[in-house]
């Protein structure tokens, strides 16, 4: 048959044409094939920011020191997941970034490091605000050396502000609130202030802000539950929320879904006369290339409730040294080295510190810098140094941060949203996270 | 029975085998040695892990507890209604999925000019990158400077910036939208395929019989695209029970858990709570859901198996 | 299609059907075309636009400014050692607001091809004989291996990534693309076979006998007769393992951790965590990612939308 022979006579060819393809699979595979990082290298990791400003460092390091370094960087939304899976998985990680709110779980777990013992690090604290030094010490121990701190400033949009009328920026809440009507009223922006309430990890930045301006907290000094204390609890906050939101509407209904970021490009876009947002981002802000406001975006103090004051929540970032660092004195004394000459000095000079704020604006925990003139210069070219220091004196802990923290901030952030959205009153939410704190920390 | 091939060199020890057995146990042996190997191990992992109570901030208190953990998220509140969430976004795009893909297929199934083209772009969607794609959907629906408010103003639809997301009876079925979006071309091309494979004498015949287009689109078309639907049904099944990025990147489980589904909340007891011991015993529950659904359609819509 | 011949009446009928056809493929066509570009024309204006344009209200849907600023940054890059002097600043005098990682992307679409077309290419060599086996040959734990291999495929991989991550790291792969060639291949075949073994079944058995009357073997009959009919289908699923592949995002966030293995999704999901965020970037940089699968259309959406096959066979 015809057709029996085509197929014959294709059959050799076809197994030539398929072990030819095999070969070429398993090349392309083997081809990909890297080495990996010899033993002796310090393995650093971090979050994807100020990369290029970290490579330098780093290439200034190994010139210096001759000890090798392997930098891997992973985005910061899913940095914290995939550090934990490495932890677990035993990855052999030696010095990483690690945010303040991730202290206490990673220090239960046995992931990082107390660094008390090395005086060439804990030297450089006398330099360092006290907030920073209280937020990187867990049970009395220090478990690294901070590098950048930020808080939530107030920040508001001059000729807007000039358009209705008003002539001095807002003290207190309730000037907010007013400001925001005429503001509203003179048809100039249809939500006056910009609140970002979405789900995510800035959240309890911005409720501890609206929280502690108002002269409230979440915790008290024992770390019990008095949120839901109408005086000195987190009541008032929420209320002051659900009241701009619902009722004044000077606060879009949509702030449960607006992020920090599309909130700052939504106040970037000329929406908003008013914004709590993190300091930094007024380099953003004011740059023409990037805002539509630039320019026109000052700061001032955070403004305050009826019984509270200028207070804010800053955070800090720091590094983190790992068990498999300390193992081996060897590793452990190239890994010191690494933390001081980026969480410390270099050189003689707080280089990396400094660096990070010409470069892109992130702030600073060492005092000293603020009287350096090159500081000086780069932050007069959008802000005011003097309100920028004044406010980060006034900035606080987070008063929520233990082991437990990420199963109850999840809880809370539902229960402040479903208030803001009038499902519930914000009596019964704060009741609710108050009693979902108070179980997690029996359990602990 | 098939008559025997010319014996090969393997052939010798064949003589005493069932031929039928031992050629499909050698085609079969890639795909088993890949999958015992890569696969078995993590799932068993999974199951070993959800009878402990882990919970990575406690490294020294792991006790064994049986199926303690099982009891413990069957009886939360958040569980059911998170799973009650994932049922309605699941039935949302699976439906929505299989009628897209369809009505495309039978598009693609003409003959016209521009077709090519059409087939082309309609990879697009499904190229995008997943995170690119989260992000492009959350700047689509931003209530404040979003596309889909500005082109809705300006088609005069609505005569207000709407709250999109941040309203829990939209969230679902706008994340149901983006998911569908990115997942119709698969879709549309598994049901193109099999709609290829229908012979056109079946049309023929119809056709000399007098049936109209709907006839044949219900008597030819439906029946003989069942093999489609099967894959289409499981496929898509499977990975709208399981969808986790869009929930990540749009909302993270808000507003107030309008959007918290299943493998959200598997995320939070695992990474978020680092409670391994009940994140472990979740994803086995919705495994086990999964599979029973797969088996369900394989048995419905499966021709020989 | 259309039957030759007829009365006089039945051909007016056809063309009228014709032309009701042409109308109703026309506007079917172009809802498609928007319902699919819609959203993707957004990403590539917005892609052209700068971060000061694109937040607009209400947007620009054609650029007033358009800037090849992000393409550039993404073509041009420098990517030599980095040294304070070479290092990138997000100044706002120059108005930098490109991510410092914007130098990976380009080899992390390269790590990206690789792993993508390795996974291609053994999801055919494994997969290939294993649809054919289930569905052409009777065997006992015929319907069983068919649920084993998707019972692999029902656990969320969000708890499967630690243990994905202990094997990885055992066999010392961590930080390697080999690691994600293999785990790519795992979740990837069980849906291949499937797919593949669906087509297989529904073309007869009659020719799978008539060839083995032939002499083919088991392994020639699947190769010289079945592969080239099932050929539409082979190019559904070259796009599915590729695609798949592409797409992942997880088990990638895991196992790399430099550039020496890094692919584009992790790359671009960097650009979301830097000081200064641009959404026109990363919008740009999803453009750039779109290209490669694309083309990859361009060659096998004949084999699909065609239906064209090496052989022919009459139902």
């Amino acid at each position: 048959m015809k057709e029996s022979t085509r197929t014959r006579l294709g059959c050799r060819e076809f197994l030539r044409y398929s072990s030819v393809a095999v070969v070429a699979g398993f090349l392309t595979v083997g081809a990909a094939t890297t080495t990996l990082a010899a033993e002796e290298s310090i393995n650093f990791n971090g979050w994807s920011a100020a990369v290029d400003l970290v490579e330098s460092h780093i290439t200034a390091f190994e010139k210096k020191t001759g000890i090798e370094v392997k930098y891997g960087n992973l985005p910061w939304a899913q940095y914290r997941d995939a550090m934990v899976t490495k932890f677990v998985g035993k990855a052999p990680l030696d010095v990483m970034w690690v945010s303040d709110a991730w202290l206490p779980e990673w220090a239960e777990a046995g992931w990082i490091q107390p660094v008390d013992q090395f005086k060439e690090l804990t030297k450089y604290n006398s330099d360092v605000d006290k907030f920073c030094t209280d937020s990187m010490t867990y049970k009395g121990q220090q478990y690294g050396l901070t590098y950048y701190t930020d808080y939530m400033g107030f920040f508001y949009n001059e000729e807007m502000l000039k358009k209705a009328g008003i002539a001095k920026p807002p003290e207190t809440w309730a000037e907010v609130v007013e400001q925001s009507l005429k503001i509203k009223q003179a048809g100039l922006s249809e939500y006056p202030l910009m609140l970002a309430m979405a789900n995510e990890s800035w959240l309890i930045e911005f409720l501890s802000a609206m929280v502690f301006s108002q002269g409230g907290v979440f915790t008290d000094d024992a770390g019990n539950a008095i949120m839901q204390d109408p005086k000195k609890g987190a009541v008032e906050a929420l209320k002051w929320v659900v009241e701009a939101v619902q009722r004044q509407k000077i606060v879009s209904p949509a702030t449960v879904e607006t992020g920090e970021l599309a909130g700052l490009k939504s106040f970037a876009a000329g929406n908003h006369a008013f914004a709590l947002e993190p300091k930094y981002r007024l380099r953003m802000l004011n740059d023409p290339k990037q805002s539509q406001v630039a320019g026109k975006v000052k700061q001032i103090l955070m403004p305050k409730g009826p019984n509270g004051s200028h207070a804010t929540v800053g955070w800090m970032r720091f590094y983190g040294v790992s068990k498999h660092a300390l193992e081996n004195p060897e590793r452990a004394k190239n890994v010191v080295k690494f933390v001081e000459w980026f969480g410390g000095k270099a050189e003689g000079e707080y280089r990396f510190q400094k660096f990070l704020l010409t470069d892109i604006g992130a702030g600073f925990c060492t005092r000293p810098l603020f009287d350096d003139p090159d500081i000086r210069a780069s932050y007069a070219k959008y802000a005011k140094i003097d309100i920028i220091a004044e406010q980060q004196r006034l900035a606080r802990k987070k008063d929520v941060i233990t082991p437990w923290f990420g199963e109850w901030n999840e809880f809370n952030g539902a229960m402040w949203q479903s208030a803001i959205l009038d499902q519930i009153s914000p009596e019964e939410a704060l009741k609710k996270s108050a009693d979902k704190w108070q179980t997690l920390k029996r359990e602990q | 029975m098939p008559p025997r091939p010319r014996l090969r060199l393997s052939g010798v020890i064949s003589g005493k085998f069932d031929f039928e057995a031992r050629a499909a146990a050698l085609f079969l042996l890639p795909v088993t040695v890949v999958l015992v190997a890569v696969a078995v191990f993590p799932i068993g992992y999974s199951f070993y892990i959800s009878l402990f109570q882990l919970k990575l901030t406690r490294p020294h208190r792991v006790p064994f507890v049986w199926l303690d953990n099982y009891a413990k998220i069957l009886t939360d509140e958040l569980f059911w209604s998170s799973a009650w969430r994932t049922f309605s976004f699941t039935v949302m795009s699976v439906t929505a999925i299989s009628i897209l893909a369809v009505l495309i297929a039978l598009l693609l199934n003409e003959t016209f000019r521009g077709r090519r083209f059409l087939a082309i772009i309609l990879v697009a969607p499904w190229a995008i990158p997943t995170v690119a794609n989260g992000l492009m959907w959350k700047w689509i629906y931003d209530s404040s400077f979003g596309a889909l408010n500005g082109a809705l103003l300006q088609l005069g639809m609505i005569d207000k910036y709407v709250v999109w997301l941040g309203d829990p009876e939209k969230t679902l079925p706008l994340i149901a939208n983006a998911f569908v979006w990115k997942e119709v071309p698969l879709a549309s091309i598994l049901i193109l395929v099999t709609m290829k494979s229908i012979p056109a004498d079946l049309y023929r015949a119809a056709k000399v019989d007098g049936a109209n287009v709907l006839q044949r689109f219900i008597h030819i078309t439906l029946p003989s695209l069942r093999p489609g639907f099967m894959l289409v049904f499981i496929y898509e099944t499977m990975m709208a029970i399981r969808h986790f990025d869009l929930f990540f990147i749009l909302t993270e489980g808000g507003p107030a858990q309008a959007s918290h589904v299943a493998s959200w909340h598997i995320y939070v007891e695992t990474f978020r709570n680092l409670s391994f011991g009940t994140g472990n015993a979740l994803a086995y529950v919705m495994a086990i859901v999964t599979f029973a659904l797969a088996y369900f359609i394989i048995r419905t819509l499966g021709r020989r198996l | 299609m259309l039957a030759k011949g007829g009365s006089k009446h039945a051909r007016w009928k056809l063309r009228l059907s014709g032309w009701t056809r042409l109308a109703v493929i026309f506007l079917f066509s172009v809802v498609l075309a928007g319902y699919v570009l819609g959203p993707f024309v957004w990403l590539a204006s917005s892609s052209i636009q700068n971060e000061r344009e694109i937040i607009s209200v209400p947007p620009h849907w054609v650029p007033e400014d358009p800037t090849l600023l992000n393409f550039k940054a993404i073509f041009l890059a420098q990517r030599k050692g980095v040294t304070y002097e070479t290092r990138t600043q997000a100044d706002p005098v120059s108005g930098g607001y490109i991510p410092s990682t914007a130098k990976n992307l380009l080899p992390s679409l390269w790590n990206s091809l690789i792993v993508a077309v390795s996974v291609v290419v053994l999801n055919l060599v494994v997969g290939i004989p294993a649809a054919y086996a289930m569905a052409k040959i009777r065997f006992r734990g015929r319907s069983t291996s068919i649920y084993f291999m998707l019972s692999t495929r029902v656990i969320p991989d969000i708890v499967l990534v630690v243990p994905f991550f202990l094997f990885i790291s055992r066999l010392g792969l961590l930080d390697n693309v080999l690691s994600l060639i293999i785990t790519y291949l795992a979740i990837t075949v069980p849906f291949t076979v499937f797919i593949l073994m669906s087509y297989f079944e529904s073309l007869p058995d009659e020719l799978d006998k008539a060839a083995r009357v032939d002499g083919c073997s088991r392994f020639q009959t699947l190769t010289l007769v079945f592969l080239p009919l099932a050929l539409p289908s082979v190019a559904a699923i070259v796009l599915f393992s590729f695609l798949t592949s592409w797409n992942e995002f997880l088990l990638a966030l895991m196992f790399t951790q430099t550039i020496a293995s890094q692919t584009m999704p992790i790359v671009i999901a960097s650009f979301t965590s830097d000081f200064t965020i641009s959404f026109s970037f990363i919008n740009a940089a999803g453009v750039v990612a779109v290209v490669p699968p694309v083309l990859l259309a361009v060659v096998f959406e004949r084999y699909i939308v065609s239906g064209m096959t090496a052989g022919a066979v009459k139902g």
